[in-house]
């Protein structure tokens, strides 16, 4: 029995995804250069250089205008960032403590005055100052 | 269908494609109901409701930086959340957040030293379970190792890698980024935190044609064959189109200590004045390579199999790329039971 011949059509779409898997190997073979590596640092360089200068003129407009600025804003941000390490910091050196007194108690040991019964020494979940 | 039907069909082609390009965004994505367990700075525990708990060690799930972790529960019926629940594992999620130029003076020791540790003692808390399964994917895999190696008396009982970056020669990223004339430094000082964009424009670039053209067309064809799975490609490419930004610090050190200096495969890592040894590590280990991988080659993995001082150690190397391993059509049925196999011998029924 002789083999079905493929339609014009399918021979199109054949040839046309086969050129579009050569293109494609082409195109990893370019990025995986070492020159691509240094256009593409290059670029990047100037990108940057480029995000700078925006960055600065912004700045100097809003410092001129008397406005709170995108670095007073990140200073801002970051204080209370550090406010909420020293929190979290804080916060687990409690629960270690009543740990502590938890197995004291548990141990026949008188608990710490003040130390509340088990079932309130669960955390809530905590909201995120953000 | 022939020329003169195909002919009828493009225009309501073309306004489906359109259709379904345009409104991505709005896909339901990481749907599966959870609480929020902890939060500090940007980072975020969540734990998944599961009502079928048939093993006693919690999977604590860790995605990589440059990538929400959404991933992992990505649609409904295509979800390793979703999945890991119905197996009857307790399930908890680091979300690491959306950082800002407020958070760029966070480095990886922030992630591997405070991040991760906390919240595996918030998981110790909530679950009442001392042992844990730390599941890390991509750098998300590289800081759950890091996490290992400095903490001796870690909770984690079972550390599962998949497609994690440990020795980065010869790879891609590697010819970009190593080289002396890429300043990691201005660029990490100008952001403040790296747009996550540049970083997905990087890594579409390892692939233009295929990122580029090839997905838009096949959509296309799909579209016109009356195919296009509508959800399955929008859940995927609003989930890919979401790159929050990378913290200058952390990225300034991921881009010097694993490409430049390659530093964790040589035994040079060290956080907080403390060396991170791979031999240090001593958990079950299963390490997930995916064999069509170009951001993590599976070259770029093996050599941790080499390097832990793990007495049981498992690799699984399936066919896929870096993100279509887990997520991809297959993952259901050829990655996700093998993984949950291992788990559940090590799970404690």
């Amino acid at each position: 029995m002789a083999e079905e011949r493929p339609t014009p059509e399918e021979e199109a779409r054949r040839l046309y995804d086969e050129a579009e898997a050569r293109v494609a190997k082409a195109a990893e073979r370019v990025v995986s250069r070492e020159s691509f590596g240094e256009v593409l640092a290059m670029a990047t360089e100037n990108v940057v250089a480029l995000t700078r200068i925006g960055f600065d003129a912004m700045d100097l407009v809003w410092s001129n205008l008397r406005l709170a600025g995108r670095r007073d804003i990140t200073r801002l941000a970051r204080q209370i960032g550090r406010t909420e390490d020293k929190l979290e910091q804080v916060l687990q050196e409690v629960e270690a403590l009543r740990e502590e007194v938890d197995t004291a108690s548990d141990n026949g040991a008188k608990p710490a005055s003040g130390a509340k019964p088990a079932s309130a020494r669960r955390r809530a979940p905590r909201s995120s100052s953000r | 269908m022939n020329a003169l039907e195909r002919m009828g069909r493009t225009p309501i082609a073309a306004l489906e494609f359109a259709n379904i390009v345009l409104t991505e965004r709005d896909a339901q994505i990481a749907v599966t109901p959870k609480d929020v367990v902890w939060t500090h700075r940007t980072t975020t525990l969540y734990r998944y409701r599961s009502s079928a708990r048939a093993y006693a060690i919690p999977v604590v799930l860790v995605f990589a930086l440059i990538n929400r972790p959404d991933i992992f529960d990505l649609r409904a019926g295509n979800s390793f959340v979703e999945f890991l629940l119905d197996e009857g594992y307790d399930v908890y999620l680091l979300d690491w957040g959306v950082p800002d130029e407020a958070d760029s003076e966070l480095g990886l020791e922030h992630y591997v030293c405070d991040e991760i540790p906390s919240a595996l003692r918030e998981v110790r808390r909530t679950s009442g379970q001392e042992e844990t399964t730390l599941l890390g994917w991509c750098i998300g895999g590289t800081l759950s190792l890091l996490h290992c190696a400095l903490e001796p008396a870690t909770s984690v009982r079972n550390l599962v890698l998949l497609t994690t970056p440990i020795d980065t020669t010869g790879s891609l990223y590697s010819t970009w980024v190593a080289r002396d004339s890429f300043d990691v430094d201005r660029v990490a000082d100008v952001y403040g935190a790296v747009p996550g964009r540049t970083v997905d424009w990087a890594n579409k670039l390892m692939k233009p044609v295929t990122n580029y053209w090839t997905t838009y067309r096949r959509l296309w064809q799909q579209v016109l064959a009356g195919e296009a799975r509508r959800d399955a490609y929008q859940a995927m490419a609003k989930w890919v189109a979401d790159n929050p930004p990378f913290p200058g610090r952390a990225y300034r050190e991921w881009i010097t200590w694993m490409y430049k200096e390659n530093r964790l495969v040589r035994g040079r890592m060290r956080l907080r004045e403390r060396r991170a040894r791979m031999s240090a590590v001593e958990q079950n280990l299963l390490v997930v390579t995916a064999g069509a991988d170009h951001i993590a080659p599976r070259q770029g993995t093996l050599p941790v199999l080499d390097q832990v001082a793990s007495a049981d150690v498992t690799h699984l190397d399936r066919p896929g790329g870096h993100i279509g391993l887990m997520a991809g059509s297959k993952a259901r049925k050829e990655v996700w039971p093998d993984i949950a196999e291992w788990l559940g011998e090590r799970s404690d029924a």
